[in-house]
């Protein structure tokens, strides 16, 4: 065929088709999993916030906030507004801060902000708004094909996931058909079968009813990963390592779950009195 | 037809995907020519009798044609204002039939395996660069939230009248609309926590124990 155009288009023919058969073909690679060591070796262990300014909506939010920690079960409590919800997002990238740094087990969560989704993961509030397929199943294996799985081995592990909670007979029923605590349950699941390290839960229980809540918080309790917890039930920070009280932008109190409890009820009630 | 599909199994669920929409395409080409009204509605008997034969009540998924009653009574009006009544009923029997075997496919097949059927047919759109993931994602989140909008439409009707509002329910329309835009945010920070719609490319290394 580049014959045809003879001795002067023949070899830009060549270089033309080339061009365009390798653009192509790039186009339909699918992208190489590449594993990425810590930025910060010596932090590998700990999740840690140095000195971070962050602006929401024109005011400043936090100013030089610092916070480090290596336990494995870490509550967060504060009034609403105090900025728990922009601190958690800080942890996965959702939000960037104008100054100073943050990092989860050594990796940097805006530099080496692609890994985010597979480190941490991250409860929402309303699971409505967090489940994004019609089925159960198809929510449970899109994160296994987010990792690269194919659709039919992401398919087996979300049954094989299912099926080991005892719950395979749920694998094609309509997500709007679930009542509440299901649908939160199949969140949960769908986040941890991509295995992140740190998970979140921003305030999972506010509308489970009690059996529900103390089946998640067994849930929580028996993974192995480390675990963020933001809730305004304080019952349930009994087994907690540490607990972190946020104010206005400010870290109030960080201590034993008891002690910071004990410190946020005394504040609760003198601003009560002064009402 | 939106996510209608019955969790329950039929011998239209077994069948593959791809197989039952050629099926679909091929039923479709028989039914178009046919311009006898007695053909018509043996077509469409057959059609409604495949609805029984889903099992569980599987019948009961017939009443889905009554969204569409207003707009073949607007043909038919059309029709009779022609003078062509019999024509009218040839057409507006094909448009139920069709209608029909589209539906029966949609209530049969799970979304992933329809998205799967698909996916090569938006393969070409790849070489302009839009992902047939992304696509197949789009479709997917539609199917999903449908149900989402009406439910939030619901309550806004209850809180609606609950505070003694009556008529005018077109008044309702800013809130939704305002309400459907928080829910895309909401949603598309969910979906970008966890990797967004291209996957994710880079893990962190294993340190497990």
């Amino acid at each position: 065929m580049p014959d045809k155009g003879g001795y002067t288009l023949g070899p830009l023919f060549n270089v033309v088709a080339n061009t365009a058969v390798s653009w192509f073909s790039r186009k339909q690679k699918t992208p190489t999993l590449a594993h990425e060591a810590p930025l910060y070796a010596s932090l590998s262990d700990s999740i840690c916030i140095e000195q971070v300014d962050l602006q929401r909506a024109n005011s400043p939010l936090f100013l030089q906030l610092s916070l480090r920690w290596e336990e494995s079960r870490v509550g967060l409590i504060g009034n609403n507004g105090s900025g728990k919800s922009s601190l958690v997002r800080l942890l996965n990238g959702l939000i960037t801060p104008q100054q100073g740094r943050v990092s989860v087990f050594g990796y940097d969560t805006v530099k080496q902000a692609a890994l985010m989704p597979a480190l941490v993961g991250f409860i929402f509030q309303n699971p409505d708004h967090q489940m994004i397929f019609p089925t159960v199943a198809e929510e449970l294996a899109f994160g296994c094909e987010q990792l690269g799985q194919s659709a039919q081995q992401a398919r087996v592990s979300a049954l094989a996931l299912l099926t080991e909670q005892g719950i395979a007979s749920w694998a094609d029923r309509p997500v709007t058909q679930l009542s509440e605590g299901q649908k939160q349950r199949v969140c949960i699941l769908s986040v941890l079968i991509m295995k992140p390290r740190l998970l979140i839960l921003d305030e999972p229980f506010s509308s489970l009813d009690l059996p529900t809540r103390r089946q998640l918080l067994a849930l929580i309790h028996s993974t192995d990963m480390h675990v963020l917890l933001i809730s305004h039930d304080l019952s349930v920070y009994a087994d907690f390592d540490r607990l972190i009280w946020v104010d206005e932008g400010q870290i109030k109190a960080d201590g034993a779950p008891d002690d910071v409890i004990r410190t946020y009820l005394a504040a609760i009630d003198k601003l009560s009195v002064s009402l | 037809m939106i996510s209608l599909y019955l969790a329950h199994s039929s011998w239209l669920h077994r069948l593959p995907a791809g197989f039952k929409l050629c099926l679909l395409a091929a039923a479709s080409m028989i039914i178009l020519p046919v311009t006898q009204l007695e053909w018509m509605v043996v077509f469409t008997l057959a059609a409604a009798l495949l609805y029984v034969t889903l099992g569980n009540r599987g019948w009961q998924n017939l009443e889905m044609v009554r969204p569409l009653l207003p707009f073949l009574a607007v043909i038919m009006l059309f029709h009779l204002w022609a003078g062509s009544f019999y024509e009218g009923g040839v057409s507006v029997l094909r448009l139920v039939t069709m209608f029909l075997l589209a539906n029966l496919v949609t209530l049969t097949t799970r979304m992933s395996d329809m998205m799967e059927a698909l996916q090569p047919v938006f393969r070409p759109l790849q070489w302009i660069g839009i992902s047939p993931r992304a696509l197949a994602l789009a479709v997917a989140l539609m199917v999903r939230f449908a149900p989402v909008l009406v439910l939030v439409m619901n309550s806004l009707d209850e809180a609606w009248r609950a505070r003694g509002g009556r008529k005018k329910k077109w008044r309702l329309i800013a809130p939704l609309i305002i309400q459907a835009i928080r829910l895309s945010d909401h949603v598309a920070e969910a979906l970008t926590a966890r990797g967004g719609s291209s996957g994710i490319s880079v893990r962190p290394i294993e340190t497990r124990r």
